[in-house]
C-alpha cells in the first residue's frame, strides 16, 4: 500500500502541469458549487407533499378552489402554513403560492370528477392525474399525466396539430394571456403548408371551424389581410385583448386562379360582389378603373380608410381585347356593340381627343401619314368618321399640289394620260378618295346638264324618285328643271 | 412655274401667330400645376400641348417644251420618264416639286370633368382645343381654326338615368356624330335605351356644315341641320348588341341629310367570339358597311385565328351630289392570325382579298382592276424588360394604289419613367399618291419622359428620303417630320392617368 502511495506520489511529482491542474480543478469545483447554490435559491420551493402526507387526507383541504374553478384559492395562502410553522411548534417557512403560468389549455376540474367516476375512479381522486399509477397519495407529480387525458380524449391522428377540435383542450389565443415569445413558438399545423392554403384552403377551414383558427390566432391576424372583416368566420374569432403583443403580420394576397384567365377582366363584372371581391379588394381598387356612376357591387365594397387591411393595390390594366395587335383597327366594332364597357374606364374625351384630327395621335400607327394613300383607297374604316374630307383631306392635298387644276389631262392619275377615260370606274370603286382632292364642281363641269359631256353619273340602281323625295336640292346642282318631269338629260 | 393656290384652303379668321396659343398654354399650365389637393375631389382632367411640323416639297404643275417630249411606243408622251398631259402637242405639263417648305401645327387641349356642385350626380365635362399654324407658309389642316369646343356638356346621373345637355358626341355604328343638344340614357339591368337630338355639326368638325365649309364648297347648303336618333343596347347572357337609328334633316325640313341605322353585336360562340356590325341607309335603301369577325383562340390563347368578312360601301350626306353617285361596295375576306408562345415573343400575319362590285361604267382602253389584296405580318420580341424590338411588313395592292412597306423599331425603356425608340422604315408607293418606282427610306427617334405620375413629355422626328431608283423622277418625295407633346393630368383621373399612348 505504501509502495502504491509512493509510486503515485512519484508520478504526481513528475507531472509538469500539476499546479495549473490543481488550480483548474479548484475553479471548476467552486463554480459548480456556486451554480448549484444559485439554482437552489432561484428555483421556487416545491411544496414537499410527501412530508405532509399524514396531515392532509384530502387535496381540497389546501386546494379548495380547484373543484369550483376559483383560481384565487387554487393554492393555500402562506397563513395556512403559518398555523403550524409558527416558529415555536414548527420552524417558520417561507412560502409563496405559485402563479399560474399563461396557458391556452382548457381544463375544467369541475366537470372531470363525473367523467372519472364514470371511468371507475373516485370522484375526488386527484391522483388519477397528479400521481403516478400506484404512487402514494401525496406523491404529486410536477405536472399532470397527459396519458390520463388521452385515455378519454383520444387524438384523431398521431400528430398533435391536425384537424381535430382544438377547443376541446385549448382556449382561444385571445384568452390565453400568451406572451409574444409564446405565440411565436406556436408551430403551424401541417395543413398550413399546403400550396393553396392561403389562396383558398384557410377560408374553407375557417368556414368549417373558425374556433380551430382562434386557438392560435386572434381576429387581428384576419383583419391584417381581409378587407371584409364583417364575415361571420372572422367575427367568430376573438380580438386580442388590450396590451397583448402579437407577431407582426404582413398582408399577403395570392392571385386566385380565376384571375389568371386572360379574359378575366372582361368577365369579372358578372361575378363581382362584395362577398366575392372584398376578401382582398377595397372600393378604391375598383375605382382604379371604374368611373362614376359606380356599379352596384362597387358601391357595396368598403373603402380603404374603413378597414385595417391595405387591400390589393390594383394597377389599372387594359382588358384582354386591348392586347390584341389588331385592337386599334377593330376597336370601333367593340365600342359600337358595347360602348358601356368602354365607359367603364374611359371618359368621352379619351375618344374624342384622337377622333378629331391631329392632336394626341395614337389611333394610326407611327408613320401613317406618309403611307396613308393606299389605306385611303382600300379603306376598312370610314375616314370621315373623324376627318372632314373637305376641310381635312382636301386642304392638305391642295397645298401638297394634289389638286385638280381644271385640266382634263391625267398626268397625275396613274401616270396615265388617258385617265379621264377610265376615271368612272375608279370613282365608283373609291369615290371617297376622289372627294379628298376634288370639289363637287369638278364633277358637275362634265356630268351636269350644263356640263361639257352631260355624262350620267348615276348607276343602274339609282332610284331617282326616291332621291328627289329625299332631298331634291342636290338634283338642282346638275339639273336645271325637275328631272322627273322631263327636265333631266 | 405655278404654286398651290393657298387662298382656296384658308378658312376661318385671319391668323395672328401663336401669341394667343402661348398665352392660353401658360394659363392652363398654371392651372394644371395647382396642387392636387385643391382639385382632387372637384376636378379631374388633363392638359395637352402638341406641336408638329413637316418639311416637304409640294407638287407643282410645270410646262414642258415640246422639243423635250419623248414619244412612247403607245403614242403617249413622257418627259424624263414622267407622264405628261398635253392639250395639244405644244402645250404639255408635268408634275414636279416645289422648294421645301414647312407646315407647323400646334394644339392646346384642355379637358376636364368637374363635379361637386351640391347636386348629386351633376358634372360638367369639356374638351377645348386651341390651334395655331405658328405662322408657317404651308397650312396644316385646320390649324387656322383657332378655337374649338370639342365637348362641352353638363351631365346629371340619377340612378339608372343619365342626361346630358350641351355639345356632345355619339359613338356608335354610324360613326361619331356630334351635335349641340340633349341626350338621355336609361339603363336597367342589361338593357340600355338612348335618345338624343339637337343641332347637327359637320362630320369631323364642331360647327354646322353651312358655316364650317363656307368658301370651300360651292354647293354648300345655306342652312343648318338637325339630327335625332336613339339606340337600344342590350346584353343577353354574355352577348351584347346595339341597334341604332338616326335621322338628320335640314332646318327647314326641305330635305334629308341622312337617315341611317346600324346594328352591332358581339357574342361568345363555342371556342371563340363572334362579332359583327352592319349599317343601312334607309333614305336610299342601300346597305352600307358591314363586317363579321369570328375569333378562335387555340393553345390556351397563345394562338388566335380570326376570320373576317367585310363589306364596305362609302356613305355621303344626301346634301351632296356624291350621295347620288352610286358608289359600289367591295366585299373582302380576311384571315388574321397571331401567335405568342410566351410573354417575350409574338408574331402575326394577315391576308385579305377584296372584290369590287360591277361599276357599270364604260371604260375605254385598259380597265382598272376590280379587286385588291392586302397582307400584313410582323414580329415583336421582348429580349428583356427594358428592350423591345418590332418589325413588320405590309402590302396593299388594289385599284388606286400599290404600296409595300417595312417598318422596324427598337425601344429601350428601363422604367415607366422614360423610354427611347429608334425606328426605320421603307416603302414603295406607285400609282396614286406615288413616289414612283423608287422607294422612300427613313428613320427616326422618339422618346417619352414622365415627370412623376402626372406629366409626360413625348417627342420625336422622322426623316424620309426618296430614292428614285434611277428613274430620274422630277418629284423627290423627301419629308422630315417632327413632333412633341406634353400632357399633364390634373386631379384624380382613374380612367386616363398614365394610360394614354400605351
Amino acid at each position: 500500500m505504501n509502495a502504491l502511495a509512493h509510486k503515485m506520489r512519484r508520478v504526481w511529482r513528475s507531472f509538469p502541469y500539476r499546479i495549473p491542474a490543481v488550480m483548474g480543478l479548484v475553479v471548476v469545483l467552486a463554480g459548480a458549487g456556486w451554480t448549484a447554490a444559485t439554482l437552489k435559491q432561484q428555483r421556487p420551493l416545491a411544496f414537499p407533499h410527501q412530508r405532509h402526507e399524514g396531515l392532509f387526507p384530502v387535496c381540497t383541504g389546501c386546494h379548495e378552489g380547484i373543484p369550483n374553478g376559483d383560481t384565487a384559492s387554487f393554492f393555500p395562502s402562506p397563513e395556512v402554513c403559518a398555523r403550524c410553522h409558527d416558529g415555536s411548534f414548527m420552524p417558520q417557512v417561507s412560502y409563496t403560492p405559485p402563479t399560474l403560468p399563461p396557458t391556452n389549455l382548457r381544463f375544467d376540474h369541475n366537470i372531470h370528477p363525473a367523467y372519472l367516476e364514470m371511468a371507475g375512479d373516485s370522484a375526488l381522486e386527484c391522483g388519477a392525474c397528479h400521481v403516478q399509477p400506484g404512487g402514494l397519495h401525496m406523491e404529486v407529480l410536477p405536472a399532470p399525466r397527459v396519458q390520463t387525458c388521452l385515455s378519454c380524449h383520444a387524438h384523431k391522428a398521431s400528430e398533435h396539430q391536425v384537424d381535430a377540435d382544438c377547443s376541446t383542450c385549448h382556449v382561444p389565443l385571445a384568452q390565453s394571456g400568451f406572451s409574444l415569445s409564446q405565440i411565436e413558438a406556436i408551430q403551424p399545423p401541417p395543413d398550413h403548408a399546403a400550396d393553396d392554403f392561403l389562396a383558398g384552403g384557410h377560408g374553407v377551414a375557417a368556414g368549417q371551424n373558425s374556433v380551430r383558427c382562434a386557438t392560435c390566432h386572434t381576429q387581428d391576424r384576419c383583419v391584417a389581410c381581409h378587407v371584409d372583416t364583417d364575415r361571420k368566420e372572422i367575427q367568430a374569432i376573438p380580438r386580442a385583448p388590450e396590451g397583448m403583443q402579437l407577431p407582426a403580420a404582413s398582408a399577403e394576397y395570392p392571385t386566385p386562379a380565376t384571375h389568371a384567365d386572360g379574359g378575366w377582366l372582361g368577365k369579372h363584372g358578372s361575378q363581382a360582389s362584395r362577398t366575392a371581391c372584398a376578401t382582398c379588394h377595397t372600393r378604391n381598387d375598383c375605382q382604379a378603373c371604374h368611373l362614376e356612376p359606380l356599379p352596384k357591387p362597387v358601391k357595396s365594397m368598403p373603402t380603404r380608410d374603413q378597414v385595417v387591411a391595405p387591400g390589393v393595390e390594383v394597377t389599372p390594366r387594359p382588358p384582354e381585347s386591348h392586347n390584341s395587335m389588331f385592337f386599334m383597327k377593330n376597336h370601333s366594332t367593340l365600342a359600337a356593340s358595347d360602348a358601356k364597357s368602354c365607359a367603364t374606364c374611359h371618359e368621352e374625351s379619351f375618344c374624342v381627343s384622337c377622333h378629331d384630327g391631329p392632336s394626341q395621335g395614337g389611333y394610326h400607327p407611327a408613320g401613317f401619314v406618309a403611307k396613308h394613300a393606299a389605306d385611303a383607297f382600300g379603306r376598312q374604316a370610314e375616314c370621315s368618321n373623324c376627318h372632314n374630307t373637305t376641310v381635312f383631306c382636301r386642304a392638305c392635298h391642295m397645298q401638297s399640289g394634289l389638286t385638280a387644276h381644271g385640266r382634263l389631262g391625267g398626268s397625275y392619275h396613274d401616270a396615265d394620260p388617258l385617265w379621264l377615260l377610265r376615271h368612272g370606274q375608279a370613282a365608283r370603286e373609291s369615290l371617297e378618295s376622289c372627294t379628298s382632292c376634288h370639289k363637287q364642281t369638278d364633277c358637275t363641269q362634265c356630268h351636269g346638264v350644263l356640263g361639257a359631256f352631260k355624262v350620267n353619273p348615276h348607276g343602274p340602281d339609282f332610284d331617282a324618285e326616291r332621291a328627289w323625295r329625299t332631298n331634291p336640292r342636290p338634283c338642282t346642282f346638275c339639273h336645271i328643271k325637275n328631272p322627273l318631269d322631263g327636265g333631266g338629260q | 412655274m405655278s404654286t398651290p393656290d393657298k387662298a382656296t384652303v384658308r378658312y376661318g379668321p385671319p391668323k395672328r401667330g401663336g401669341a394667343v396659343l402661348l398665352l392660353s398654354a401658360l394659363a392652363v399650365g398654371m392651372w394644371a400645376l395647382t396642387p392636387a389637393s385643391v382639385t382632387a375631389q372637384a376636378l379631374r382632367g388633363w392638359v395637352g400641348t402638341n406641336v408638329q411640323a413637316v418639311q416637304m416639297r409640294p407638287l407643282i404643275l410645270d410646262t414642258i417644251p415640246a422639243s423635250a417630249l419623248e414619244l412612247q411606243p403607245d403614242g403617249t408622251y413622257r418627259y424624263q420618264g414622267q407622264a405628261v398631259s398635253c392639250v395639244v402637242a405644244e402645250l404639255c405639263t408635268v408634275y414636279g416639286t416645289a422648294d421645301p417648305t414647312i407646315a407647323w401645327a400646334a394644339t392646346e387641349d384642355v379637358s376636364f370633368t368637374a363635379w361637386g356642385f351640391g347636386v348629386q350626380g351633376l358634372s360638367f365635362t369639356t374638351l377645348l382645343r386651341g390651334r395655331s399654324d405658328m405662322g408657317s407658309e404651308l397650312i396644316w389642316p385646320r390649324t387656322n381654326d383657332r378655337f374649338e369646343a370639342l365637348l362641352a356638356y353638363a351631365q346629371l346621373v340619377r340612378g339608372p338615368v343619365r342626361v346630358r345637355a350641351g355639345r356632345q358626341e355619339i359613338r356608335g355604328g354610324l360613326g361619331f356624330p356630334a351635335f349641340d343638344g340633349a341626350s338621355a340614357v336609361y339603363t336597367h339591368r342589361g338593357l340600355g335605351i338612348e335618345l338624343y337630338g339637337g343641332r347637327s355639326l359637320a362630320r369631323g368638325l364642331r360647327e354646322p356644315a353651312n358655316t364650317a365649309l363656307q368658301g370651300l364648297d360651292p354647293y354648300l347648303v345655306d342652312q343648318s341641320s338637325y339630327l335625332y336618333g336613339g339606340s337600344v343596347r342590350g346584353r343577353v347572357s354574355a352577348a351584347t348588341f346595339t341597334a341604332r337609328y338616326q335621322r338628320e334633316l335640314l332646318a327647314d325640313r326641305s330635305g334629308l341629310v341622312s337617315e341611317r341605322g346600324s346594328f352591332d353585336f358581339a357574342t361568345p360562340v363555342p371556342r371563340g367570339r363572334l362579332s359583327g356590325s352592319l349599317d343601312y341607309d334607309f333614305a336610299m335603301q342601300k346597305t352600307g358597311k358591314g363586317n363579321l369577325t369570328l375569333g378562335v383562340p387555340f393553345d390556351e390563347g397563345h394562338w388566335l385565328v380570326e376570320l373576317v368578312g367585310r363589306r364596305y360601301r362609302p356613305y355621303f350626306d344626301l346634301s351632296t351630289i356624291w350621295g347620288f353617285f352610286e358608289p359600289v361596295s367591295y366585299s373582302e375576306g380576311e384571315v388574321r392570325t397571331s401567335w405568342s408562345p410566351g410573354g417575350s415573343f409574338g408574331a402575326w400575319v394577315s391576308g385579305g382579298y377584296r372584290s369590287y362590285g360591277d361599276t357599270h361604267t364604260t371604260v375605254i382602253l385598259r380597265p382598272l382592276t376590280g379587286d385588291g389584296w392586302r397582307a400584313n405580318g410582323g414580329v415583336r420580341w421582348l429580349p428583356s424588360g427594358a428592350w423591345s424590338v418590332d418589325g413588320s411588313y405590309r402590302l396593299e395592292w388594289g385599284p388606286g394604289g400599290f404600296m409595300q412597306s417595312g417598318d422596324a423599331s427598337v425601344r429601350y425603356a428601363p422604367s415607366d419613367a422614360w423610354g427611347v425608340t429608334a425606328s426605320g422604315q421603307t416603302f414603295q408607293q406607285v400609282e396614286e399618291f406615288r413616289v414612283g418606282d423608287g422607294r422612300a427610306l427613313g428613320g427616326g427617334m422618339s422618346f417619352d419622359l414622365g415627370f412623376g405620375e402626372r406629366a409626360r413629355l413625348t417627342g420625336g422626328f422622322l426623316m424620309l428620303r426618296h430614292r428614285d431608283g434611277g428613274t430620274r423622277t422630277l418629284s423627290p418625295w423627301n419629308q422630315t417630320r417632327g413632333w412633341t407633346s406634353l400632357r399633364i393630368n390634373v386631379g384624380e383621373d382613374p380612367g386616363l392617368a398614365n394610360r394614354r399612348g400605351s
